[in-house]
């Protein structure tokens, strides 16, 4: 008892005797172990420094192992070092002082062999999962998941103890369990840390997993017994003949066939006088005359007989073809199969979700930007071209306003009204001097507008310049929500959901609530009856006109957020933008709802199938409703009586 | 003689004797005869310019006849311009493959020179292998064929598809939009097989012709197009002439109407959509191998609403307006956008005619929409007493009709 108390008075005492040690001091008192190191002495002297550590070893571990630390030898003190010249660049290991010397001679480079350095590798890892630094325990644990080894393991446990910070001990702890499953000494170890992870969804995890799946074919006269095999091949079922006959020549197995190569290779080498084996050259221009030559060749012992499909299925059929991990306990791959196969349930899950927003995004973008033409096209009737025009004139106001206002929150809440403001007065103006003139002629309409059309998108080009123009969205806007690595949605694309949903209950609400819409609906069901009820007809196209054109606009500040602001972005809606309205049903709100998410969802779906290819998920989208208008000529919400009109 | 065909479209011996005149004329001034005052870069544009004009004749047979707004037939001009195009590349390509081979120790087999050639051709796009839409292009008549029959038979299903479920007037000019749009997009896929947004390219170069210069083989396909601008103009004189031109005609002003009188209204729309899609895939037939390049950008959207441009500023509803619109304004815009028109200083800014010519274009477009309707044909009328027909009130409820102040019998 006495002993113990002793011991620990011992410690108290020694503890600030060593925290007064600097680094040089510990060094040097380990010289030998510094200047000469070795597998032998390299432990005691990491000991040594991580006893009691004095500050700056981590630094010192990194130069060591990266061969920066140089010693004099005239007193035997170690510093870093880099080279210039013939001279070095000193720096001392404790100050920090920096001195130039002219000449390294009386210095010598330390040079810890691979083997230390390993060593020194995984002390410093531990170095920096404990270091007080938040930020390089975090580079550590980031560093261990992008290049993860055995040896991190043991440093990477001791440090989860002492880890005060919640968010790196939740990591520390993820990190641990996937290095164990891939690391772990015992196998019933590491299927426990494989069980724990096979919840997870993390690109990480599933790395891991993969890792320790990584399976290769392999080929053999008999189904060998000490290996892990994950299935066995059938030629014929799971892979054709040919491909089981490479792998056999692949593996040395069986002899190569003659491919066309082959045959033009060893009659080219016996061309003499014109001639291979007496047949002339010249006929030798067709696939069948070159075998019959070759077969020749053949038969006279001059070149490797052909084989026959016969003799490649004799092959196949003698041997095994199989599968195996390079893993070779079978229990460990067993359970790593089970996490694969939940996770890849909560994937599919996953996917499907991510899938439903993605398409969810895509028909609000498509809603906003066909809103408006349901207003001008779907209830006025009107073929507005320009439509995507004042889509691109509403981002377009959005980027001047952004030059003025360098804030981006105010400066979208000021580019909202206005660019409202500036495409209603655009699409009133248009409407005055164009159309009203046009009402009769409906095709004319298209067009006249079309004319426009060209006209504004080549103004803007003359004023813009045909680069694309940013319109940066407020911070708060930026990210994604992210809910695993699987399913994530940009705050853009949710605020433009938003936006659409607004939008939505904004235009019904005029158009079923107010006097306005009242006379709108009025005026297109017959402009006559409800002029002598008093309703002026002119005034009313004006307006709703202007609201369809300012709603574009807004929608262009919206899809100028997440797409770039170019004079041709207008263009790029304007077809879509047609379908969406002809599919939902002309003159029905809900019809431009119901027919953007058609659009959305299906091309979204196309695109699924085939990922890398959007043009032909446009594609197939478009040639979808072109056949869909076959079989619903007016649309998902068709018009019925009076307010179908004709 | 005042009821034989001819007499009853005096404008097909004027526009046929106004047509000799110009071939005439370009073939006199043209470098392959000597004088040398036409360049051959120019002889081409004229070329082209008459291969716009049939299609833009077809144009005005499908919309200002029939009364169908189509937005694809500029499709059906680059699908023509396409079919005649794998012909060309594939050829040549097998000449330069044939003469390089020709060089190893063992002649090529046929397999090789294919796989040579599919390598020449795909490399662009990153592929070798032969697509099966490229089954028949080995072969010059299933080629030609392919340049009237494949527009045709896209028509003929596109059309059936539309007319078949009664989609009119806009919806069905949308419709046609989407379907060019589809089509644009299909073609600038990659592994569509037509290489893509590369496009097909050298197609200026006849296979079989190499010994005959570029000057003489441009005259030649001016001649072939003046040929076949002045087939198209008879035969699309015949088509709108009598008793079917009536039908036409009158299913553009009251559709209701005809089929109620009893004629099966798709057949007749059918018939001339289809037609107009043969002829303008024959018009592109003739037009790129005078360009030298068609990509898929040829064939978007926007070209088929030119095409309505051309002829509406020329005037619909007769076949030499929409030749005097299109030779005017395709040749006002390569003079404009080809840098040659002289910029206008008015002191504070000076207007560069490459940035301004579609502002202008656009805006008098709308202009002769609002205030021309009958386009620069229209002028025509005012030298030659027309008859206005007789009718009370409108021409008819139909939103696609054309109105009295535009209608001349």
């Amino acid at each position: 008892m006495l002993r113990a108390l002793l011991i620990c008075i011992a410690i108290l005492f020694s503890a600030p005797a060593a925290f007064s040690q600097t680094l040089q001091e510990v060094l040097q008192a380990n010289s030998g172990a510094v200047s000469s190191p070795s597998r032998g002495t390299v432990d005691s002297l990491i000991e040594a420094l991580s006893a009691n550590p004095p500050p700056g070893v981590p630094e010192f571990l990194e130069q060591w192992r990266d061969r920066n630390v140089w010693m004099r030898e005239s007193d035997g003190m170690f510093f870093y070092a880099v080279e210039q010249g013939d001279g070095l660049v000193l720096t001392d290991i404790d100050t920090g002082a920096e001195q130039t010397i002219d000449d390294d001679a009386g210095f010598d480079q330390l040079r810890p062999n691979a083997g230390v350095r390993r060593v020194v590798g995984s002390a410093l890892v531990q170095f920096l999962l404990s270091d007080p630094d938040i930020g390089r325990r975090e580079a550590a644990l980031t560093s261990i998941s992008r290049d993860p080894s055995a040896d991190q393991l043991a440093p990477l446990r001791a440090s989860i103890e002492d880890e005060p910070d919640t968010d790196i001990l939740a990591r520390k702890v993820q990190l641990e369990r996937q290095l164990t499953a891939q690391f772990g000494d015992t196998a019933a170890e590491r299927i426990e840390a494989i069980e724990y992870l096979s919840g997870d969804l993390s690109v990480e995890v599933r790395g891991v997993l993969s890792q320790i799946l990584n399976a290769r074919q392999g080929v053999a006269p008999e189904l060998p017994q000490d290996t892990n095999v994950a299935r066995i091949l059938e030629p014929g079922e799971d892979m054709t003949i040919d491909e089981a006959y490479a792998l056999l020549v692949d593996a040395d197995l069986a002899p190569s066939t003659v491919s066309p190569g082959d045959i033009k290779t060893a009659l080219t080498e016996r061309i003499e006088d014109g001639q291979v084996n007496g047949i002339p050259v010249a006929t030798l221009n067709t696939d069948a005359a070159r075998i019959a030559a070759y077969q020749s060749l053949v038969d006279a012992g001059e070149a490797a007989p052909f084989i026959t499909p016969e003799e490649r299925a004799a092959a196949a059929a003698a041997h095994v073809f199989y599968v195996s991990y390079t893993e070779p306990n079978s229990d460990i791959t067993a359970a790593a199969e089970e996490a694969e196969r939940a996770i890849a349930v909560r994937l599919g899950v996953g996917q499907a979700t991510d899938l439903t927003l993605d398409a969810l995004s895509l028909a609000s973008i498509y809603f906003l930007a066909a809103i408006g033409l349901a207003i001008t096209f779907g209830v006025m009737g009107v073929i507005n071209m320009a439509h995507g025009e004042f889509i691109m004139m509403g981002a377009y106001t959005g980027y001047v306003v952004q030059l003025f206002i360098p804030d981006y929150t105010l400066s979208i809440i000021v580019a909202l009204p206005l660019a409202f403001a500036v495409t209603f007065g655009a699409g009133v103006a248009m409407e005055r001097l164009v159309i009203r003139w046009l009402y009769h002629r409906p095709l004319e309409t298209l067009l006249a507008t079309f004319g426009i059309s060209i006209a504004l998108q080549q103004l803007a080009k003359n004023i813009f310049g045909t680069q694309a123009r940013p319109l940066t969205s407020p911070d708060w806007l930026a990210g994604a929500w992210v809910l695993n690595d699987v399913v994530q949605i940009s705050y853009i694309r949710i605020a433009i959901f938003v936006l659409a949903l607004i939008f939505l209950a904004l235009i019904l609400f005029i158009l079923k609530r107010t006097r306005l819409g009242l006379e709108v609906r009025a005026v297109t069901q017959n402009p006559g009856m409800a002029a002598s009820m008093g309703i002026n007809p002119d005034r009313i196209n004006m307006l709703t006109f202007g609201l369809g054109s300012g709603i574009a606009g807004i929608a262009g500040v919206a899809i100028g957020l997440y797409a770039k602001v170019t004079s041709e972005m207008g263009s790029d809606y304007i077809v879509q933008s047609f379908m969406t309205v002809v599919v939902g049903g002309v003159g029905n709100v809900w019809g431009t709802l119901a027919g953007a998410s058609l659009i959305g969802f299906t091309q979204k779906g196309i695109e699924w199938f085939n990922p890398s290819n959007t043009l032909a998920a446009q594609t197939f989208m478009i040639l979808f409703v072109i056949l869909f208008i076959q079989f619903r000529p007016k649309g998902i919400v068709a018009l019925k009586g009076r307010a179908a009109g004709d | 003689m005042s009821n034989s065909f001819i007499g009853r479209n005096p404008s097909i011996l004027w526009f046929l004797l106004a047509l000799s005149v110009f071939t005439i004329g370009v073939t006199l001034l043209s470098e392959a005869t000597g004088t040398g005052l036409i360049s051959t870069s120019f002889l081409k544009t004229l070329g082209k310019t008459l291969c716009l004009c049939l299609v833009a004749i077809a144009m005005d047979v499908v919309w200002g006849y029939c009364g169908i707004l189509s937005l694809g037939h500029f499709a059906f001009f680059g699908i023509g311009g396409y079919a005649i195009g794998m012909w060309l590349m594939y050829a040549r390509t097998e000449g330069i493959v044939t003469g390089s081979l020709s060089g190893s120790a063992l002649p090529p087999t046929p397999q090789e020179v294919t796989d040579a050639i599919g390598t020449q051709i795909f490399g662009v796009v990153g592929s070798s292998e032969f697509p099966a839409l490229w089954a028949f292009s080995h072969s010059l008549p299933l080629q030609l064929l392919a340049v009237v029959a494949v527009p045709g038979l896209l028509a003929l299903v596109f059309g059936w598809l539309a007319f078949r479920s009664r989609v009119t007037g806009v919806y069905l000019s949308i419709l046609t939009q989407a379907m060019t749009l589809a089509l644009s997009l299909y073609f600038f896929q990659n592994d569509t097989g037509l290489r893509g947004n590369n496009g097909l390219s050298g197609l200026q170069n006849i296979p079989g012709l190499e010994a005959v210069p570029q000057a003489t083989i441009s005259l030649w396909f001016f001649w072939a197009s003046a040929v076949a601008l002045a087939l198209g103009y008879i035969l699309f004189a015949w088509v709108v002439s009598g008793k079917l031109g009536s039908v036409i005609r009158a299913i553009r002003d009251n559709e209701a109407r005809v089929r109620f009188l009893g004629y099966h209204v798709e057949s007749y729309k059918l018939f001339v959509f289809t037609l107009t899609a043969m002829v303008a895939g024959i018009a592109g037939a003739l037009y790129y191998p005078q360009a030298g390049i068609i990509n898929p950008a040829e064939i978007a959207p926007i070209a088929s609403i030119y095409l309505a441009v051309w002829v509406a500023i020329g005037g619909r509803g007769r076949l030499y307006g929409a030749v005097i619109g299109a030779a005017l304004v395709s040749l006002l815009s390569s003079w404009f956008t080809g840098g040659s028109a002289p910029p206008i200083n008015l002191g504070f800014y000076v207007v560069k005619w490459t940035e301004w010519w579609l502002v202008l274009l656009g805006l008098s477009f709308v202009a002769v929409t609002l205030f021309f309707p009958k386009g620069i044909g229209g002028i025509f009328d005012y030298f030659e007493r027309k008859r206005l027909p007789d009718r009370q009130g409108d021409y008819g409820p139909d939103k696609g009709a054309l109105r009295q102040q535009e209608g001349v019998e």
